[in-house]
């Protein structure tokens, strides 16, 4: 019994998968109260900063390079209701696809501009913002050397510890996409979709920005893994 | 009715999370403080328990770039506001993971029958297109007469949802992605 509409565990094409992955199926149970509360954070955690990741690690008020973009969307229930008061936190690699970690051996550069991470936590309508670099795509190990595509990671605390997501957004366009792996474990194609941010021309700063638009719909409680539907894309 | 909108489908965090979600421990200092550092904020001597392990891949190997997220409720059986969450990357060089809290006590499904006590366990890692969810009980008895359990064929598993314990203060909860020992995981 498979949800198509979320990744598969065990995925071959993703090398990584196939050790890492279990071989009993899941013990489906029903909601307790572990899942229907979940922890919630409050803005004093943030500093004003921390949505702009190209000023939060800069020391002398330099740019990091690359094409600045703003990252924004809703956060949502599964009605559509925005959600208020949601930690979100992304990650990424840096405009030349470097990450600022001691496990990436890519041999291309760091940015001393650039940390790569940022958080937020969304405004009484679900609302949230990023300013960013577009990150570069990179190769990594898998069937042989592959291309991720260019991507923010995201990580989402809902209102009930149910919804927690950790995901990847994409760009919309990029040539990428349709051969990586990770987004392919996806099995129905329609629900792969909807990880692209798509280009916002409307969301702009002197008209010197990019904006891409990217909404996060988190699982309500009547939903369960089994029986996810997908509707009206 | 209203149609639902399509939840937004999971992929892996990459071996790279620390970045977002422990950046400290990277030296990557930009946040104020991170979350998940201490559950239940300066716990008495008298209440704390120790929790570690590590999380074994199919080859029987240690997972080095996980992370854990667990999520409890507190010695009355409430679950309320952040107290009760921890967050812990597992060691880059050893695999184990630690957790200071304190022993949660029983609590209710959502129709009013008790649970046993137990943590929630949520694991991220390079390799897992979607997150694995567990539980660490802590009484075996309460574990076997769990009603939740009943009707699957699990007999000879359900001591992976429980720890070695050293003493009523230090458990090893380690935690197998497959294999004879492979833990239970869950879905909801
Ligand atoms: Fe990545």
């Amino acid at each position: 019994m498979i949800n198509k509409y979320q990744p598969k565990r065990n995925f071959p094409d993703y090398k990584s998968s196939i050790i890492r992955s279990p071989r009993e199926e899941p013990l489906m149970i029903k909601l307790t109260n572990s899942e229907i509360t979940g922890p919630m954070f409050k803005k004093e955690i943030l500093n004003n900063s921390d949505n702009d990741l190209t000023i939060n690690f800069s020391k002398n008020s330099e740019k990091p390079l690359g094409q600045e973009i703003f990252v924004h969307g809703f956060v949502k229930d599964e009605n559509g209701n925005g959600l208020k008061d949601i930690l979100i936190e992304i990650w990424q690699a840096n405009a030349g696809g470097k990450y600022r970690h001691r496990n990436d051996t890519n041999e291309v550069s760091l940015d001393k501009n650039f940390g790569g991470c940022g958080r937020f936590i969304t405004s009484l309508d679900g609302y949230y913002i990023f300013k960013t670099i577009e990150p570069g795509a990179y190769p990594y190990p898998n069937r042989g050397i592959e291309w991720r595509p260019k991507h923010i990671h995201f990580s989402i605390f809902g209102s009930m510890f149910l919804q927690r997501l950790v995901t990847q957004m994409y760009f919309e366009g990029d040539p990428l996409i349709k051969f990586c792996p990770m987004v392919n474990s996806i099995p129905d194609v329609n629900a792969r979709k909807l990880l692209i941010g798509k280009l916002d021309l409307s969301k702009t700063e002197n008209e010197k920005i990019l904006g891409y638009r990217f909404d996060i719909i988190l699982r309500g409680k009547d939903q369960s893994y089994f029986e996810n539907k997908i509707e009206g894309l | 009715m209203l149609k639902k909108l399509s939840e937004t489908p999971s992929q892996t965090a990459g071996p790279f999370l620390h970045i977002g979600c422990t950046p400290a421990a990277i030296d990557i200092n930009v946040f104020r403080y991170e979350i998940g550092l201490a559950p239940f904020g300066d716990i008495s001597f008298d209440d704390v328990i120790n929790i570690k392990g590590r999380i074994f891949d199919g080859n029987n190997e240690p997972v080095l770039d996980a992370m854990i997220e667990t999520w409890q409720c507190d010695s009355n059986g409430n679950y309320f506001g952040y107290q009760g969450f921890a967050r812990k990357a597992t060691d880059f060089e050893t695999g184990e993971y630690f957790i200071k809290t304190i022993k949660p006590d029983s609590n209710n499904d959502n129709k009013g029958s008790q649970i046993s006590s137990y943590i929630s366990f949520w694991i991220v890692a390079r390799g897992m297109n979607r997150p694995l969810i567990t539980r660490m009980y802590f009484d075996k008895k309460g574990l076997e007469n769990n009603k939740i359990f009943k009707g699957f064929n699990i007999k000879k598993r359900l001591n992976t949802l429980l720890p070695q314990t050293k003493d009523n203060k230090n458990f090893i909860f380690d935690i197998h992605l497959q294999g004879k020992k492979e833990t239970i995981f869950f879905e909801f």
